[in-house]
């Protein structure tokens, strides 16, 4: 389980995130929704530990960030390295001996390609790729449906169950809701740093809607489409 | 105004774009140095006194300086032939203004090469290196080639491969320069292949990685520290032993000097390693440089320098691989 208790972040004087109180528990798919620059990725930023935060941070784990595996929304590839090497790189990171890379390749990815020669939707999958066979516990996966294939989606949500099935902790952030809806057990909602509610699946639709009438409401109707 | 027909079809019609973007560029090298801890107004005179040394040093000491001068001015063009910048490039100006820009950019850049060189009366070299230069900016580079250079790195993936791939035409260079002074039978020939070797394994340490693939690690800092030096000392031996071999079965007589040499090779490279983190996650800044280049003058201040980065780097790692 990870708890996260009062937890604050500024850039400078500005206050990204105000005070957040969050649980994760192991064997729960956690949706993280909110608009853009509501913190969801600085959330995910101080739970990884890239980036420094008040509050605390706390967990079942001996040292929690060697079992996160953090998927950014643009990973990050560096230039002249293979797919192979790349998840080569991640898993001796971790101490991982891997036989047959190739054998785990399930998007099939060309591996022997440069991985900054990929599409978006390839280098996505890269990285989902490397960070399961890492053998990570807990899984943050900042928009990993973004630029992906229907059918590398559909693959992507049965891994997801599979952690699940495993016990493992996995949070998403996702503009997608329908995805989330149909996988999450827990959705938190977020704006402008605050925590707004812990939405139970019982209220997903209600949470949609309330999420539909904040930000479409009367918008469209002023470009005054004719 | 529109301009005259013929003026139109020119350079002229696109010097002014050409002027803001390379007054932009400016800028930004302006700030890069500024960054690293230099103004911009010593940068560029200590940047020119150091080309002048160093190309002066290479004349005293090789044949081939006009070789190794052109190779150098030329890896230095081929970085503004970047395929991601040059799309950008392509998709913000018409292909003529483009084609002028690249032209004047890789001349702009060749240009203290081109000084230096007529300065020494080398003709043939200034007409090489601005041909060659015009040719690079005429090629297309938009795409990226999807062969992939092999390597023997490939079991600890990371700054050998990328440093490898982007620097392979040295070492077929400094094995052809090994075989020469065995032939010519010129030993300083033969230790400057090998320190040419270990320069090029040098600069794959000059940028920090995003910190992110720093606390992926499973390590402690010293650990961490410790896998990353050992990986560039045994990448190191494979590059160079075969240096070191025909050097040490051709000039046997010098063998403890080629050993003196190897030695230090593998001190400064842990200091480089050392150095890299000890700025982390920032690039090496003015303090290791300044340091580095005293220890070049006197080569044993290394063995203090490196403990020092070491400890530095151990700081600095610290926060970022312990929870």
């Amino acid at each position: 389980m990870i708890k996260i208790i009062q937890l604050s972040k500024y850039y400078g004087k500005k206050q990204v995130l105000n005070k957040m109180d969050l649980e994760f528990k192991a064997g729960n798919i956690y949706g993280v929704v909110g608009e853009n620059g509501a913190g969801k990725t600085t959330l995910f930023k101080c739970l990884s530990g890239v980036e420094s935060y008040k509050g605390l941070i706390s967990s079942d784990y001996d040292n929690l960030k060697n079992h996160i595996g953090f998927l950014h929304t643009t990973p990050f590839f560096f230039t002249k390295i293979t797919g192979k090497e790349y998840i080569q790189f991640m898993v001796n990171a971790r101490n991982i001996k891997l036989l047959d890379i190739e054998d785990k390749n399930i998007f099939d990815l060309p591996l022997n390609q440069y991985a900054t020669t990929y599409s978006s939707g390839m280098k996505k999958k890269l990285a989902l790729t490397a960070l399961l066979l890492q053998k990570n516990e807990v899984f943050i996966l900042d928009e990993p449906f973004n630029g992906v294939d229907v059918h590398s989606n559909i693959i992507i949500v049965e891994i997801i169950k599979k952690l699940r099935g495993l016990n493992k902790i996995v949070i998403i952030s996702s503009h997608i809701f329908s995805t989330l809806e149909s996988i999450c057990d827990v959705i938190y909602h977020i704006d402008k740093g605050i925590l707004i509610e812990k939405v139970a699946p019982k209220d997903f639709k209600k949470l949609e809607a309330k999420m539909k009438e904040k930000t479409v409401g009367n918008r469209i109707n002023n470009l005054g489409l004719k | 105004m529109t301009p005259i027909p013929f003026i139109r079809m020119g350079v002229f019609f696109y010097l002014k774009p050409m002027w803001v973007y390379l007054k932009l560029q400016f800028l930004i090298l302006n700030r890069k140095t500024k960054d690293f801890g230099v103004p911009p107004i010593l940068a560029y005179p200590l940047l020119l006194i150091l080309l002048i040394l160093l190309s002066n040093t290479l004349y005293a000491k090789t044949n081939y300086a006009g070789y190794f001068i052109l190779t150098a001015a030329l890896s230095l063009v081929s970085r503004l032939s970047e395929p991601k910048r040059n799309v950008f490039l392509k998709s913000l100006f018409n292909s003529n203004a483009y084609t002028y820009l690249r032209i004047v950019e890789n001349i702009i850049c060749c240009l203290p090469f081109t000084l230096f060189l007529t300065y020494k009366n080398q003709y043939l070299f200034v007409l090489a290196l601005n041909v060659l230069a015009l040719l690079i900016a005429l090629l297309n580079f938009t795409r990226t080639l999807n062969f992939t250079i092999p390597t023997p790195f490939g079991k600890k993936p990371f700054e050998f491969v990328i440093g490898f791939r982007n620097t392979f035409f040295v070492f077929p260079i400094a094995y052809f320069l090994t075989y020469t002074s065995i032939r010519v039978d010129n030993f300083n020939l033969g230790i400057f292949s090998l320190l040419l070797t270990a320069i090029t394994c040098f600069t794959y340490y000059n940028k920090p990685e995003n910190i992110f693939f720093v606390r992926n690690y499973n390590l402690t800092p010293a650990a961490f520290l410790f896998e990353k030096t050992k990986t560039s000392f045994i990448y190191f031996t494979l590059l160079s032993l075969p240096i070191v071999v025909a050097l040490s079965v051709s000039f046997f007589s010098k063998i403890d000097l080629i050993l003196i040499f190897y030695l230090f090779c593998y001190v400064y490279l842990a200091a480089i390693v050392f150095a890299k983190y000890s700025a982390f996650p920032n690039t090496i800044e003015i303090q290791q440089v300044m340091l580095i280049t005293i220890s070049l003058l006197f080569p044993f201040s290394i063995l203090l320098i490196s403990p020092f980065f070491y400890v530095q780097s151990i700081k600095k790692l610290t926060p970022i691989l312990n929870d």
